[in-house]
């Protein structure tokens, strides 16, 4: 359990969420690559906290702004999603086709 | 981190498993699986941070991710047209450059892991993280706790304005109409 | 601090969860016969629990059109698991504990949360209706009670200045909880009944839904997941004693006794209430669990805070 182990593993969720944020058509399931996005920042930062940083609060403190960024960033996402459907009848990306070149 | 054979062994099944699990999300035909397998990543994720010393932090991560993983699983089966799985589905697009996205964010992000050489000073067994942070929240870093708090505020207001059926022009489902089961111009392969 | 090593505390949490399941049901039962004005006989109440286990392990099992299997066997499993992580975190004595770690609370907490993902798959996984409507009544329940529920214990931890369930019960020595914070534990003992759905907030396995989530179940499965309700129950009564009754501080008889005995007393009287208040309804509860048990909580810890300060 060294640093860099635990870097690649964050790194790894972090790709993991890019995939899935990027290949995935309905919106409730990008939002979940999000979060795996965020997961795997999450870890990275605690390692560095852990590791590096000699157990510095501040680091903790972080790590609990980043978890209210996530929160804040599903609560509207399914609250915009909700509206999007309301308005446009669409539950998936490729419904809204308003702007499309 | 010292510890031994056992944390080690902890730290890749945690690690393991919240790779596995993340992967099954988008993998799974059921909805409600694939909300609840990224709660198991979370779960995972949550694990390492207790074993890396972060307790508080670790589990507040368990806790808000169950309740948000309920919700999620309640949001598939309203929007989802197969929450059960019980049909085989594949709903991606651009799958190939999302590929190549994922694997080209890895890389970038791995590359410094491996090149850079890190320093090392290990945190000193961490007996009291928690009454740490808890004297780093209401001390140092009270400024950033009030603003996050009122920031939280403000989202339930908003959001609880943005869903809500009473809406300013009207009832929020005046205007709509029932979901069409057409879906084939969108699926693709 | 004196941890029993993992094998041990696995172990004594088992027999703790077993001898407490079988004390509900014989209370249970007991208590059914007093109300209803019956006989109290030895066969009815001390194996009355045993005969009925007996006859749910070897009943026929029934399965539903395309259940979800993995996630209807990980049900039942998974509420006992998290009534063993609830009840591990209580302590017994000033020196023994299964667990004390120094975020003791939000280990609790995260297990209770947990509860509700295990009934939502329990009520989802049967591919049934009427269990997917108590799977949602329980989503609903759940999310209404978990922020009193936080509220109320963390205005224990107040006086204890500590996360940990054992510096919590140290804090009670001059006075219980239960008289500095009287809002207390009538919450807790309100949010308690809901985690582990019984009697009065008995909503996700209600009658009027024939049974809820567990509508579908038959043979070991039912048995398992009414053992794991009430060792749920046995969880929280316990933490209530630890938390509000002053855990193991009490004259004359040793430590471990006066736990055992204050968590008993909580269970009986929440077994009383599972009997003699009817059902409330899902709308009535979460209206009042918002707009009344909040407040009250956050007057608990305001008051709390400025006898502290």
């Amino acid at each position: 359990m060294s640093l860099e182990t635990i870097l690649l593993v964050a790194a790894a969720l972090f790709g993991i969420g890019v995939y899935g944020a990027l290949s995935q058509q309905s919106f409730v399931m990008l939002m979940m690559g999000l979060e795996l996005m965020i997961n795997g920042g999450i870890l990275a930062l605690v390692a560095f906290w852990a590791f590096t940083a000699g157990g510095n609060p501040q680091g903790q403190m972080l790590a609990i702004v980043f978890m209210t960024v996530m929160a804040v960033e599903m609560a509207l996402g399914f609250a915009l999603i909700t509206n999007v459907y309301r308005v446009r009848r669409a539950d998936i990306t490729e419904k809204l086709r308003r702007l499309k070149g | 981190m010292s510890g031994g054979l056992l944390v080690d062994v902890i730290f890749w099944l945690f690690a393991a498993g919240a790779l596995v699990t993340g992967y099954r999300v988008f993998r799974t035909d059921s909805m409600v699986r694939a909300a609840f397998y990224l709660l198991a990543s979370f779960a995972a994720v949550g694990g390492i941070l207790v074993l890396l010393g972060a307790e508080f932090v670790g589990m507040v991560l368990i806790l808000m991710m169950a309740g948000e993983m309920l919700i999620m699983a309640i949001v598939m089966v309203m929007y989802m047209m197969n929450p059960a799985g019980l049909n085989p589905m594949w709903m991606v697009h651009q799958h190939r450059v999302a590929v190549a996205a994922g694997v080209l964010a890895f890389a970038v992000l791995a590359a410094p892991v491996l090149l850079v050489d890190f320093p090392d000073r290990p945190n000193p067994a961490p007996e009291e993280a928690t009454a740490q942070l808890g004297e780093e929240l209401l001390g140092d870093s009270m400024l950033v706790f009030q603003t996050a708090g009122v920031g939280l505020l403000s989202t339930m207001i908003g959001v609880v304005v943005l869903a809500s059926r009473r809406g300013r022009y009207g009832e929020a489902d005046e205007g709509s109409s029932e979901p069409s089961l057409e879906l084939q111009d969108a699926e693709s392969r | 601090m004196d941890y029993a090593s993992p094998p041990i505390a696995l172990i004594a949490v088992g027999l703790a969860m077993a001898a407490g399941v079988y004390l509900i049901a014989v209370l249970d039962r007991s208590i059914a016969v007093l109300v209803g004005a019956g006989r109290w006989t030895w066969r009815g109440a001390i194996v009355g629990p045993i005969r009925s286990a007996a006859l749910l392990l070897v009943q026929r099992r029934r399965t539903t059109e395309r259940p979800d299997s993995p996630g209807w066997t990980l049900a039942p499993a998974l509420l006992t698991g998290l009534a063993a992580v609830a009840l591990a975190m209580v302590p017994i004595g000033p020196d023994m504990a299964a667990a004390d770690p120094s975020t003791g609370f939000v280990v609790f907490s995260a297990a209770i949360v947990f509860v509700m993902i295990a009934v939502f798959l329990h009520g989802w996984s049967p591919n049934s209706a009427l269990a997917m409507h108590g799977a949602y009544r329980f989503g609903a329940q759940a999310l209404s009670f978990q922020i009193p529920f936080l509220l109320a214990m963390l205005a224990t931890a107040l006086p204890a200045e500590s996360l940990s369930i054992v510096d919590i019960v140290d804090a009670q020595e001059p006075l219980w909880n239960v008289v500095r914070q009287p809002l207390g534990l009538p919450l807790y003992l309100v949010v308690g009944v809901a985690v582990s759905f019984w009697g009065p907030l008995n909503l996700p396995d209600a009658s009027d839904l024939a049974g809820g989530t567990s509508v579908e179940d038959s043979g070991v499965a039912r048995l398992l997941w009414k053992s794991a309700r009430a060792a749920m129950l046995v969880a929280v009564a316990a933490m209530g004693a630890a938390g509000f009754l002053g855990g193991w501080w009490g004259p004359w008889l040793p430590g471990p006794v006066w736990m055992v005995i204050k968590a008993v007393a909580l269970l009986t009287l929440l077994l009383v209430a599972g009997h003699l208040l009817p059902r409330v309804r899902i709308q009535r509860f979460v209206v009042i669990a918002w707009v009344i048990l909040i407040p009250l909580a956050l007057v608990n810890i305001f008051v709390s805070g400025a006898l502290l300060l």
